[in-house]
């Protein structure tokens, strides 16, 4: 009898999809065509291809600044858009409370890393911040993806100063995830453990929401790509 | 053992550039050297200093999960104050069986505490809880830089719930969740004197 593989049970490609994030594109292809629970697929899966490299301090974060801008542009210019000003009094509060603290941690981040920042990208959000409806939806889930994003590099930082710190921000970033939770009508806390994601995992949400560009958006609109 | 190199000559995150962190920084009750270079004698210092931080973080998981608890029982909470205190209290008792399980037989016991008057308004409990939280906060960021680097990945899952917990309660409470845009630190002994002098800790 043929072994049961990945490829005869996953005809969507979803579990595919989710051990690339996990273990790299070339590790999946490779367990798509390996037996199901056979000795080769239980060996690819419990390294992960991120525990083979270690990841220095400054990839990491500078991905943190790529991300912390990527959130500050998304509330200043849901700002500059009129979307915040239409939003209720106390959310208004939290939507400006939200993209203040995000300013401060880019300024932050840039600050650390000094010469070694990396330069601001391009965004496109598309109409994910020009509707109260399409943004409050983005808020939350970026919230909750840079909980788990935190989560996650934390513990690979080396630097003592640096974990310090990343935890105040850990914290915060918390904050900000409950708090647009609770504004939605939905449980601020939702699990007793937040899930981790690594930088590769994020990098591929990321990647997926198409808001980082080469260009500057001249003309057109899309549709968001982005729905958590 | 392998050889843990700095990854990157520059920038050095020294102190005085860790801004934000300086408070942070500073707060380490515990004292540790270098987390990086290897020896004996260093794992040995950093296993010890884990089990002393953890056993605080247990400690404070300890007095949160008996005052949900005892609210729950008092039977004076209802609606949504109702809802969190049975769900973070839930979230606590998990924390404290990680913490437990993790520390074995290094585990302290569960201290005795008593919240007498916090627990007799719905105002008193909301009041209380947010102390209790931010104080575990800001211990738990004032040590998370002095655990070895596998006992960050214990915990940070949980302290960031911690977090959500006090965000839920401020705006239950209509205070700000998220007063500033980075969390401060406070010192272990400053945490826990706060809490003897209230009667959570005995």
């Amino acid at each position: 009898m043929r072994p049961l593989t990945l490829e005869a049970i996953d005809r969507d490609e979803v579990l595919t999809e989710a051990i690339s994030e996990l273990c790299g594109s070339t590790r999946a292809a490779f367990l798509r065509t390996t037996a199901l629970g056979g000795a080769a697929m239980l060996a690819a899966l419990t390294t992960p291809a991120e525990a083979a490299a270690e990841i220095g301090d400054v990839a990491i974060l500078n991905f943190g600044l790529r991300f912390e801008r990527l959130q500050a542009t998304f509330y200043t210019q849901a700002d500059e858009l009129g979307t915040i000003a239409t939003m209720a009094k106390a959310k208004r509060s939290w939507a400006r409370t939200l993209g203040a603290h995000e300013r401060a941690h880019v300024k932050i981040i840039k600050q650390v890393l000094g010469s070694k920042a990396e330069g601001r990208p391009s965004f496109d959000f598309g109409e994910a911040n020009e509707t109260d409806a399409a943004f409050t939806k983005t808020a939350v889930a970026l919230e909750d993806l840079t909980v788990a994003l935190l989560a996650g590099v934390t513990p690979q930082v080396h630097d003592k100063g640096l974990v310090s710190a990343l935890f105040s921000l850990l914290t915060v970033e918390s904050r900000h995830a409950a708090w647009a939770r609770h504004i939605v009508g939905t449980t601020p806390a939702p699990k007793a453990f937040d899930e981790p994601k690594t930088l590769r995992q994020v990098q591929g949400a990321i990647a997926r929401t198409r808001f980082v560009v080469r260009r500057p958006r001249t003309s057109g609109t899309r549709s968001p790509g982005f729905t958590g | 053992m392998r050889q843990l190199e700095k990854p990157d000559a520059g920038p050095q995150f020294t102190r005085g550039r860790l801004l934000w962190a300086g408070a942070a920084a500073a707060a380490g009750g515990v004292t540790i050297g270098a987390r990086r270079g290897d020896g004996d004698s260093e794992a040995a210092q950093s296993k010890a200093a884990d089990e002393e931080i953890l056993n605080l973080f247990l400690t404070l998981e300890y007095v949160q999960e008996s005052f949900y608890r005892q609210a729950v029982e008092a039977g004076r909470l209802e609606g949504e104050l109702l809802e969190l205190a049975s769900a973070v209290g839930d979230q606590e008792s998990r924390h404290v069986a990680m913490l437990a399980k993790r520390l074995g037989g290094k585990a302290k016991p569960r201290p005795r505490s008593e919240f007498g008057d916090a627990l007799g308004s719905p105002a008193r409990f909301r009041e209380t809880a947010i102390e209790l939280e931010e104080a575990a906060l800001a211990a738990y960021v004032g040590q998370g830089g002095n655990l070895s680097r596998r006992a960050v990945g214990a915990v940070v899952t949980l302290v960031s719930v911690e977090a959500r917990q006090a965000a839920w309660l401020r705006d239950l409470a209509g205070v700000s969740p998220a007063p500033r845009a980075a969390d401060p630190a406070r010192k272990a002994d400053d945490v826990l004197g706060e809490l003897r002098d209230k009667g959570f800790l005995a």
